[in-house]
């Protein structure tokens, strides 16, 4: 019994129990205290890490501007392109890969290609490609619109497939209308770094050439964005409300639309055109705006291929070919092409001539099929025998001219001046590519570059539009259209309206003038004469490539290009590349004068065979858009429609702002 | 006779405070079940359901503890602790790998983790123990050695599993067991000059790479949050989340959106801080303070020395897993799987805690000596 008590002898605990119990209240005093530290002392930091957590901000995409020709056809717009993404680690590849690989339509190739590049992610147990197979992968880009259907409707056979759609540009016209359209590509690193603080981000694709460089900021758009909720596996969750805070969504604003001067119709004519030739450039100029109608450079690319969608591989083959080619595809032939003129710049040498009163334009000059000069014989195209003004230019005489530098006393200095009057050798300013300048030699200008040397024969290759002397095709029909239209020289200008993807016009345009030039009417009026007669005349150097019906005004150019190929290159080659340019200019119709056109061949030959026939097709292509377009608006009016679709009734006369051509009839009612 | 001595035992002698603070911490801890495993589909959706099958069967164990006298325990003391270390040894060649740890011994319909018993039996032989040794002096190094050899056996065992909560949980009882007894000055210096060489020794021969990892992440706790330190971090911004007066039940988001693995097992603590506050923290803090303080007024009441031990062993269990768990999850300990006791999901852990509930009330209920007992004749 003793024992039992002593056994159940509980006084060695009994002092213990209060402190142990004073234990306990402080560790969980403590554990309270740090509950309340977080709960509430720093409560708010908490909330708002738990906040964060699952609040994220997702950019909502927003949709480049499109671009239209003057009558609203869709130059350049955005289409979206379908990419297939698939996590290799998660793809059933006995159940759900077959049933892929057939509604994607795969090749017998491509299929086992993707199978070896699948099979090979999902074996990858290493720490390199271990991350890989567990993530999304870029299966197929830009699959086509039927793969999309058939994938979508079996989407429920599909576990673990993702379509996923981006805008990518797209352009109906593809090749025509190229160079002025531009492109666009995937902004580099470099140009990041600057576009950052406008927006951009990785992936971003920016215009890269014309319009679509040029006029980026108005049709790029705004990004919004919106504040949704995310789990931590990633996953979009519904709902938000009293926790995401104000504001939760600012919306997207589309880019602005651009209305064109081009038409793509007649751009269609230019490439049709021009199909017989390998290389060169077209330019149409509306003569009282300076509104370019139609610009067309060759050989062309695809922007389609180049602004992705495709793939990359497709983006880098475009690439490839885009700078290899030696007919240089990337160039804008029009543009940032400086070609000597050749006799298309006689006109100009002329009215330098007749404006100093340095010459009679009826006497006349003995053309025995070349002129000596100095050491050197400067040669003619045949004998023409007498020749005065007129037929200088309407049959392309090169000793009549080189007489008037050589004994008339039109020196370089005066050529130049009045090229340099009519925008000939400087940059237009168009404002959509890089443009080059060409030149217009002076007599200093020669000397420094002959090392201090001037010789006369210069003077006489410069009054025939060679030599030195380079100009744009651009500059070209931009002094034509001057030509025509008794001395206006406009600004270029490519994009007549801004207008908001809705419609409404933001912004117009109007002509602007770039130089008033105070030429004689009548000196003028001698100039065109021979313009007309050098393809109405019999023997007018474009006489023989006339049209009926096609009512032109212009001046052939067979320029010599400067020999520059070295040994090592194939013998074709060297033949084609040591071709005359062949060139044409004018103007149509030829009373009160339309357009403005210049067409440029590369290594054409001779103009009058080469160049004319383009340039007519082109003015009848243009004649006929107008009579149709007319008839049309006339129809539309007449039905107390308004505005025709497809036609702009502002398209056929001359606007606001236009100045009136001295060599048209007084209108109706003028004093 | 018999029957009308233990319904007027039950009606007369019932610890009510004990059973209704165990009651609303289980309650509370399957309405907070329900919540946490929302956020899944199909079958873990329904474990609250689970939870109270467990807690029912839990219940009826711990019925039948209640029933028999405790002092049955102390002659079967250290046979139950030779169960308990057999089936330990058996989980290594039984037990299947859950998470790179073998825990379980799977029985058919339901798997029975040794390590959560081993708890109540290492208490029960430590009782037996002190019971059968009773000082009037203070007690040297060399008279804590059995019971330290009693207790290091099954924390090896389950050490090597590897499971480090356990394993320091049943130290711990150890430890709070003998602040029980009356120890000589010199020996508890003796052992506190201990406590730096064998840390050492710990973190250089035992811990493993993961638990050591649990540790740095501990002491550095922004340093990996997406990866070793993510546990941590998003309980303590859901526990802050909660603030004064909390989401509101099922609209706590560091739960409902996934930032929260773990929640029905470790972690439910976080779930609740963030939809019930402060002020829903508190009343659980005061709901476990009751209970281990009033598992202390029990063992201080017991007639002999075996419930003493018994009672202050079952609150030192109930004690540490809560302070443990509440620690790590607010940050203040280390990531350790130990559960929060009748809150956490499991079968083995709730089944354990009821059977320390059911050993208190089994205490509680034949404190007074003058009682007759209905079992001994």
């Amino acid at each position: 019994m003793s024992l039992v008590s002593q056994r159940s002898d509980v006084t060695e605990f009994r002092r213990r129990f209060k402190w142990l119990a004073l234990a306990v209240v402080l560790a969980f005093l403590g554990i309270a205290t740090r509950l309340f530290q977080l709960q509430v002392v720093e409560s708010d930091e908490n909330r708002a890490t738990a906040r964060e957590n699952i609040v994220r901000r997702v950019t909502l995409a927003t949709t480049r501007g499109i671009i239209r020709d003057r009558n609203g056809k869709v130059l350049a717009a955005s289409r979206p392109s379908y990419n297939l993404y698939v996590v290799p680690e998660k793809l059933d590849m006995v159940g759900t890969w077959p049933k892929l690989a057939s509604y994607l339509g795969l090749g017998v190739d491509e299929r086992a290609r993707i199978e070896a590049m699948l099979t090979q992610l999902r074996g990858d147990d290493t720490g390199a490609g271990h991350g890989r197979k567990s993530q999304q992968i870029l299966l197929k880009e830009d699959i086509s619109r039927d793969a999309v259907a058939a994938l979508l409707t079996h989407e429920a056979e599909l576990p673990k497939v993702e379509v996923v759609p981006v805008p990518v540009r797209y352009y109906p016209f593809e090749e025509v209308g190229a160079h002025v359209l531009g492109y666009m590509a995937e902004v580099d690193a470099d140009k990041l770094g600057q576009l950052r603080s406008s927006g951009y981000v990785e992936g971003d694709r920016v215009g890269v050439t014309g319009i679509e460089r040029a006029w980026e900021s108005y049709l790029r758009g705004t990004r919004g964005w919106e504040k949704v909720l995310v789990d931590a596996k990633g996953r979009r969750r519904a709902g938000g409300e009293g926790i995401i805070e104000d504001p939760r969504r600012t919306d997207p604003i589309p880019g602005r639309d651009l209305r064109l001067t081009l038409d793509a119709d007649l751009l269609k004519a230019m490439e049709k055109a021009m199909r017989g030739e390998i290389a060169g450039g077209i330019a149409l100029v509306d003569v009282r705006t300076g509104r370019i109608l139609g610009l067309y450079s060759k050989p062309g690319f695809d922007p389609n291929a180049l602004s992705g969608g495709s793939g990359k591989q497709v983006i880098r083959d475009a690439f490839r070919r885009l700078y290899t080619d030696p007919l240089k595809p990337a160039l804008d032939k029009t543009i940032a092409g400086a070609y000597p003129p050749g006799s298309t710049f006689k006109p100009f040498t002329a009215l330098a001539a007749l404006e100093k009163g340095l010459i009679d334009p009826r006497a006349t000059q003995m053309c025995k099929g070349a002129l000596s000069f100095g050491k050197r014989s400067f040669r003619c195209t045949h004998v023409h025998g007498a020749v005065d003004l007129h037929i200088g230019i309407a049959e392309s005489c090169n000793v009549y001219f080189y007489r008037l530098a050589a004994e008339a006393g039109v020196g370089m200095d005066i050529i130049a001046e009045m090229g340099q009057r009519f925008g000939l050798g400087a940059k237009t300013g168009v404002g959509v590519s890089a443009e080059a300048a060409g030149r217009m030699p002076t007599r200093a200008w020669m000397t420094l570059r002959n090392k201090g040397q001037f010789r006369l024969g210069f003077g006489l290759n410069a009054a025939i539009g060679q030599g030195a002397t380079t100009v744009t095709v651009l500059q070209l029909a931009l002094a034509y259209a001057a030509l025509a239209n008794g001395g206006t020289l406009y600004q270029p200008q490519i994009v007549r309206a801004v207008e908001t993807s809705a419609g409404t016009v933001v912004q117009e345009f109007a002509p602007r003038v770039r130089r008033q030039m105070d030429l004689r009417p009548e000196n003028l009026a001698m100039v065109h004469k021979a313009l007309v007669a050098g393809v109405n005349q019999v023997g007018g150097t474009a006489y023989r490539a006339r049209l009926t019906g096609v009512e032109v005004a212009g001046k052939t150019g067979t320029a010599q290009v400067s020999h520059r190929l070295t040994r090592g290159v194939e013998n074709d080659r060297v033949w084609y590349f040591n071709r005359e340019h062949a060139w044409f200019s004018g103007f149509a119709p030829t009373k009160s004068p339309e357009v403005a056109i210049v067409v440029l061949v590369e290594h054409g030959g001779a103009g009058g065979k080469h160049a004319a026939p383009i340039a007519f097709e082109v003015v009848r292509a243009y004649q006929e858009l107008t009579r149709e377009r007319g008839a049309a608006g006339r129809a539309a009016a007449g039905r107390g429609q308004g505005r025709a679709a497809g036609a702009d009734p502002r398209a056929g006369s001359p606007p606001a702002g236009a100045v009136r051509n001295p060599l048209d009839p007084p209108p109706q009612g003028a004093p | 006779m018999r029957s009308d001595t233990l319904a007027h035992r039950l009606r007369e002698h019932f610890d009510w405070p004990l059973f209704i603070a165990a009651v609303l911490i289980a309650v509370l801890g399957v309405v907070n079940l329900y919540s946490a495993t929302s956020v899944y589909q199909g079958a873990r959706s329904e474990l609250y359901i689970s939870q109270v099958y467990w807690l029912v069967l839990g219940g009826i164990l711990g019925g039948v503890v209640v029933v028999v006298d405790y002092r049955h325990l102390e002659r079967l003391g250290y046979v139950l602790y030779g169960f308990g270390v057999t089936s330990l040894v058996l989980v290594f060649a039984l037990a299947r790998d859950v998470r790179g740890s073998a825990r379980w011994i799977d029985l058919g319909a339901f798997k029975y983790q040794p390590s959560e018993f081993m708890k109540i039996f290492l208490v029960i032989a430590l009782a037996k123990y002190l019971h059968d040794d009773p000082r009037s002096e203070g007690r040297t190094l060399r008279d804590l050695a059995i019971p330290a050899v009693l207790t290091a056996i099954p924390a090896a065992l389950i050490l090597r599993q590897p499971d480090l909560g356990t394993a320091t949980l049943l130290s711990l009882v150890f430890v709070s067991i003998c602040a029980m007894t009356r120890v000589k000055l010199k020996s508890i210096l003796l052992l506190l000059a201990a406590v730096g060489p064998s840390l050492w020794f710990v973190w250089n021969y035992v811990l493993l790479q993961y638990q050591k990892d649990r540790v740095t992440i501990f002491l550095n706790p922004e340093a990996d949050i997406l990866r070793r330190g993510w546990h941590a971090h998003h309980a303590r911004v859901a526990i802050g989340n909660g603030g004064l007066f909390g989401n509101g039940f099922m609209k706590g988001t560091q739960n409902q959106f996934l930032f929260m693995p773990d929640q029905y097992t470790d972690f439910p603590f976080a779930v609740y801080s963030e939809e019930w506050g402060f002020v829903g923290t508190s009343l659980l803090i005061g709901l476990y303070t009751f209970l281990v303080v009033w598992a202390v007024r029990i063992a201080s009441q017991a007639k002999d020395r075996f419930g003493a031990v018994l009672g202050i062993g079952c609150g030192a269990i109930i004690f540490w897993h809560a302070a443990i768990n509440m620690g790590m999850v607010s940050g203040v300990l280390p990531v350790v799987g130990v559960t929060l006791p009748l809150f956490s999901y499991g079968g083995s852990s709730v089944t354990t805690m009821l059977l320390a509930v059911a050993l208190l009330m089994n205490v509680s209920m034949r404190r007074s000596a003058g009682v007759p007992t209905f079992d001994r004749p």
